[in-house]
């Protein structure tokens, strides 16, 4: 009667299960080896949540070891953080038991309370120890005077200012305005009230601006279509486009639509470096639809557009379009290519994002990894972390040649009334100013990018005013002064 | 019950001639090594924070290590007293099992739950052990006593009618607990009869695949390339599929019926060696699994728990990402016995919810870490390969489904709940064989490793002549199919 052994079914059902165990094994190994770090160090997580009420997290100091954040402990023995200055809040942010944590104080919060250390090796070894815990002190490479000269120019107008070290990445100021106490959201007892305050004000303390506010760059976005011009090759240094002259009088006209040149551009043709001082849009929008969609939208992203920042600190995305049309890089149509090459159309920007433009080309087209922390201190002594390079994004020579254009723009005969106040005495300086246009009545966003010295670039900078009026007004001089203060202070 | 009224017991015993077990001997002693080594890592992690640590080394709770130990060497001398030659490696394997749940339940906290017997209190630790020791006392009785497989064989429809009997109660009867209704009470004894009911399947469809296995394998109706089994035996599997949804629907219990559906599928390709049948199946599990997506909310919830917890770490999906967590702390090696959280135990906030009885995996992810995890998953897979190969050995069809019947019960359940843990399929509440607090689950499986035990002796009653009972059966053979 029996036709076939069920023994041959059996073990293929044995193989089966065999291989169902073995993805149970895989699935296993995803949570707890692939996942696991992430996992464990997320701000919820009970391990992390438990650490933060018990252990001492490690102490922030600036560059110079002044202390920015640190400890004291409540009537029952817990500990709870305290902040040198609410001019850091927006950089290091925040720990409280009743909000969580942002900031350094949150990407960070796993180094800071010794739950992870940055060695896997170590990190494994941990486990093996008594005492797992070993809360990391954090270095910055921030300048607290530098910083408060930023905040204090930045006066109670809204805004933000970046300067970091083009040659490491190296941020030194990550001003935002205005500011929160940090100390009061921290502390167990005004915890509340200063939590809700601050996040019901309708000037936004909570947002940290140079990270995460998103504005029209306007004329500084002239560098990003600089970059991506030469980068491709659309255009030389020397390249003059022959219907400019016309253009310059009566408007370009680009499928139908006629894009004007603002006053005080001279009406003549000229190259790069003569365009950029007198901040022509007419010749931006030339090169950049000589450039195209595709490579504008290429060299932007080489440079951190169109992604979140490798950064210490989670950042918005900076875009050049919406990328909602079928164009090449996303764009429209023509019309928007052109508006976007000189930062009018649908082009949002950090002021981090305009900084590491401005340090690309200062750092002869190689883009730094813009950081804060530079090293971490625990119970074996302290660890540096080494500047990492991202990516060559164009080459030294047409690095060269956008640098010669911003110092024209700064130190030019006609650049000059564009951007006074923004040439540091003794110091070639370059730079770029920007106008962002909103519409409507109100007045235009402020900006300015640069980096001084010019032939040996030490610092690069971004200054964001919001509505602070046209870029020669309001962020130009102060980019100047806080520049001028790098060299009194920091630099040797 | 039925036991004493099968046969009597003088003949039951048989002659007894103590035989020596040797392997079972070395492999229990090393399972023995490993649960003290276990319990005294326990014991240092939870005294690590007292000042002079290392005073000596000393188990955790020594009398649970004791009485567990002891009636793992009782319930082997038992077999060698009265000769059995069964299967040497079940006994310690499931033994090991045992060890590492008993550890655990020592590790969390004790509160969790408390059993009161006249003027004294038991904790979580002491009622596992005691269901422990009875499980094991089950299967060592089973497999000394069950001298023959007619009891199981002829009564067939009998089993399936107290199954089917067991579960209508639970419907009826059935106390709701967590909106699910498992749990069937009678004065203080209660139990979940899904447990039971899990055997009882597999003896009824042992049976009847056996007796009607000629005719699943030669015959088939076919719909164009599709071979689906004759028409009068697609009835068992629409009913075995309605009885799996009705399980969904009436006692919300995604897990049993999920398990049933699963085993049923397995032996029915067991028995015919037929892939066809196995995806009707699926396709009838898909469909099924569909409509109940659509119209029972609790199913509804649990798949959306699983596609993305994260979405409500606080809300819905908060056991499940605490599991998650638990797994991602342990990382490679763990943190040891009692080296986890504090927080791992179910009570206080932050822990993972039914942390004994549906997430054991997790806590033992946290503190063995994925080369504990992957052990235990293997020592699963040691107990399914015993099972499977009685089963091929077996000298009849009846007893090689039925062996294998019972391994993949184990088998499949312990990977239903394992997946949960790990989000590989949504969560169900059933629980990880051998390891889960609660007694239903452990007797049961007791009883699951009693039958395979008996059915692995080479001893036992020699299978009866094949010969075919139902009236379908002697159509066929005269109709010259067999």
């Amino acid at each position: 009667m029996t036709r076939q052994p069920v023994g041959r079914s059996i073990a293929h059902v044995g193989l089966a299960l065999t291989i169902a165990f073995g993805v149970l094994a895989g699935g296993a190994g995803y949570w707890q080896v692939i996942r696991s770090q992430e996992l464990s160090t997320a701000p919820d997580n009970p391990a992390v949540v438990a650490a933060a009420r018990q252990i001492l997290r490690g102490r922030i100091v600036d560059r110079n070891g002044k202390v920015l954040a640190s400890n004291e402990r409540d009537e029952n023995g817990e500990p709870y953080r305290v902040y040198s200055s609410k001019i850091v809040s927006p950089v290091v942010g925040y720990a409280s038991r009743l909000y969580g944590s942002a900031g350094i104080e949150r990407s960070f919060g796993a180094e800071l309370t010794g739950l992870s250390d940055p060695d896997p090796i170590r990190n494994l070894l941990k486990k093996f120890q008594t005492d797992p815990y070993d809360p990391q002190s954090l270095t910055l490479s921030l300048s607290f005077e530098l910083q408060r000269a930023a905040v204090r120019g930045l006066g109670d107008d809204r805004g933000a200012v970046v300067m970091l070290d083009p040659r490491t990445g190296e941020v030194l100021v990550l001003a935002s305005t205005p500011t929160f106490d940090a100390s009061a959201i921290a502390n167990p007892v005004t915890s509340k009230k200063a939590f809700e305050a601050a996040a019901d004000d309708r000037a936004k303390p909570l947002l940290p601006r140079a990270t995460q506010g998103r504005y029209v760059p306007g004329s500084v976005f002239k560098i990003v279509t600089a970059v991506a011009a030469l980068g491709s090759g659309a255009i030389e240094p020397t390249t003059t486009f022959p219907g400019q002259q016309q253009a310059e009088r009566d408007g370009l006209v680009v499928e139908g639509f006629r894009i004007r040149e603002h006053g005080g551009v001279p009406v003549r043709r000229f190259d790069l470096a003569h365009a950029t001082e007198v901040s022509s849009n007419i010749f931006f929008a030339l090169a950049g639809l000589e450039t195209g969609g595709e490579n504008l939208a290429e060299y932007a992203a080489r440079m951190g557009f169109g992604a979140p920042l490798d950064f210490d600190l989670p950042t918005a995305v900076s875009q050049i379009t919406n990328a909602r049309g079928s164009e090449p890089g996303g764009f429209i149509d023509r019309v928007e290519l052109a508006n976007a090459a000189y930062g009018q159309a649908e082009t949002f920007v950090t002021p981090l994002q305009m900084a590491l433009v401005a340090a690309t080309v200062a750092n002869d087209g190689e883009l730094m990894r813009p950081h804060l922390v530079t090293a971490l201190t625990g119970k074996d002594g302290t660890r540096s972390l080494a500047p990492r390079s991202l990516r060559q994004v164009i080459s030294k020579a047409d690095a060269d040649a956008i640098t010669t254009a911003m110092v024209r723009a700064v130190e030019g005969e006609l650049g000059r009334q564009f951007t006074p106040g923004a040439k540091v005495p003794g110091v070639e300086t370059a730079g770029k100013s920007g106008t962002a246009e909103l519409g409507g009545r109100g007045e235009p966003h402020s900006w300015f990018i640069g980096f001084a010295p010019a032939d040996d670039p030490q610092i690069a900078i971004a200054v964001l005013v919001e509505r602070g009026g046209r870029g020669g007004e309001r962020a130009a001089p102060l980019a100047g002064s806080l520049l001028e203060a790098y060299f009194d202070t920091v630099a040797p | 019950m039925t036991l004493a009224n099968a046969t009597p017991l003088p003949r039951i015993l048989g002659n007894i001639r103590p035989r020596p077990r040797w392997r079972e001997a070395r492999l229990i002693a090393l399972v023995g090594a490993a649960i003290v080594v276990g319990s005294i890592s326990l014991e240092l992690a939870q005294r690590s924070d007292e000042p002079g640590v290392l005073r000596g080394l000393s188990p955790a709770e020594p009398f649970h290590l004791l009485v567990y130990l002891g009636a793992l060497v009782v319930a082997h001398l038992a077999q060698v007293v009265t000769g059995r030659r069964t299967d040497q490696v079940l006994l310690p394997a499931v033994g090991l099992l045992g060890g590492i749940s008993l550890l655990l339940m020592e590790r969390l906290p004790q509160n969790l739950v408390v059993q009161h017997f006249g003027d004294s209190d038991f904790g979580l630790a002491d009622v596992q052990l005691i269901w422990l020791v009875m499980s094991i006392v089950l299967a060592t009785t089973l497999s000394i006593v069950v001298r023959s497989d007619r009891w199981l064989r002829l009564y067939k429809y009998t089993w399936a009618a107290a199954g089917v009997a067991l579960l209508l109660l639970t419907f009826v009867l059935g106390t709701e607990i967590n909106g699910q209704r498992l749990t069937l009470s009678f004065g203080p004894i209660s139990g979940q009869p899904s447990e039971l009911l899990k055997v009882i399947l597999v003896v009824f469809l042992a049976g009847y695949l056996s007796e009607n296995r000629p005719l699943l394998v030669e015959e088939s109706t076919r719909i164009g390339p599709i071979a689906i089994p004759p028409l009068p035996y697609l009835a068992p599997m629409v009913a075995m599929w309605a009885i799996a949804l009705g399980i969904v629907v009436v006692q919300r219990d995604l897990g049993a019926a999920l398990l049933f559906f699963a085993v049923f599928l397995l032996l029915l390709y067991t028995a015919t060696a037929r892939l066809s049948y196995v995806f009707l199946g699926l396709i009838l599990f898909l469909v099924g699994a569909w409509v109940m997506y659509q119209i029972v909310p609790h199913v509804r919830t649990r798949v959306d728990i699983w596609i993305d917890p994260f979405a409500s770490p606080q809300g819905a999906g908060y056991q499940v990402v605490q599991s998650l967590y638990a797994f991602a702390r342990g990382g490679l090696i763990g943190t040891g016995l009692g080296g986890g959280l504090p927080t791992v135990g179910g009570g206080q906030p932050g822990g993972i919810p039914e942390v004994h009885t549906d997430f054991p995996l997790a806590a033992l992810g946290e503190e063995l870490g994925l080369v504990g995890i992957t052990a235990i998953l293997g020592i699963y897979l040691v107990v399914i390969e015993r099972g499977l190969r009685i089963g091929a050995a077996a000298g009849d069809e009846f007893r090689s489904l039925l062996s294998a019947g019972l391994a993949l019960v184990i088998g499949v359940q312990a990977f239903i709940i394992a997946a949960g843990n790990l989000k590989l399929i949504p969560l169900t509440g059933i629980t990880l064989p051998f390891i889960s607090y609660g007694g239903s689950s452990l007797l049961v499986n007791g009883i699951v490793v009693g039958l395979l035990l008996a059915l692995s002796d080479r001893g036992v009653e020699p299978p009866p002549p094949p010969r075919p009972r139902s009236r379908l059966g002697r159509l066929a053979q005269r109709a010259g199919i067999a």
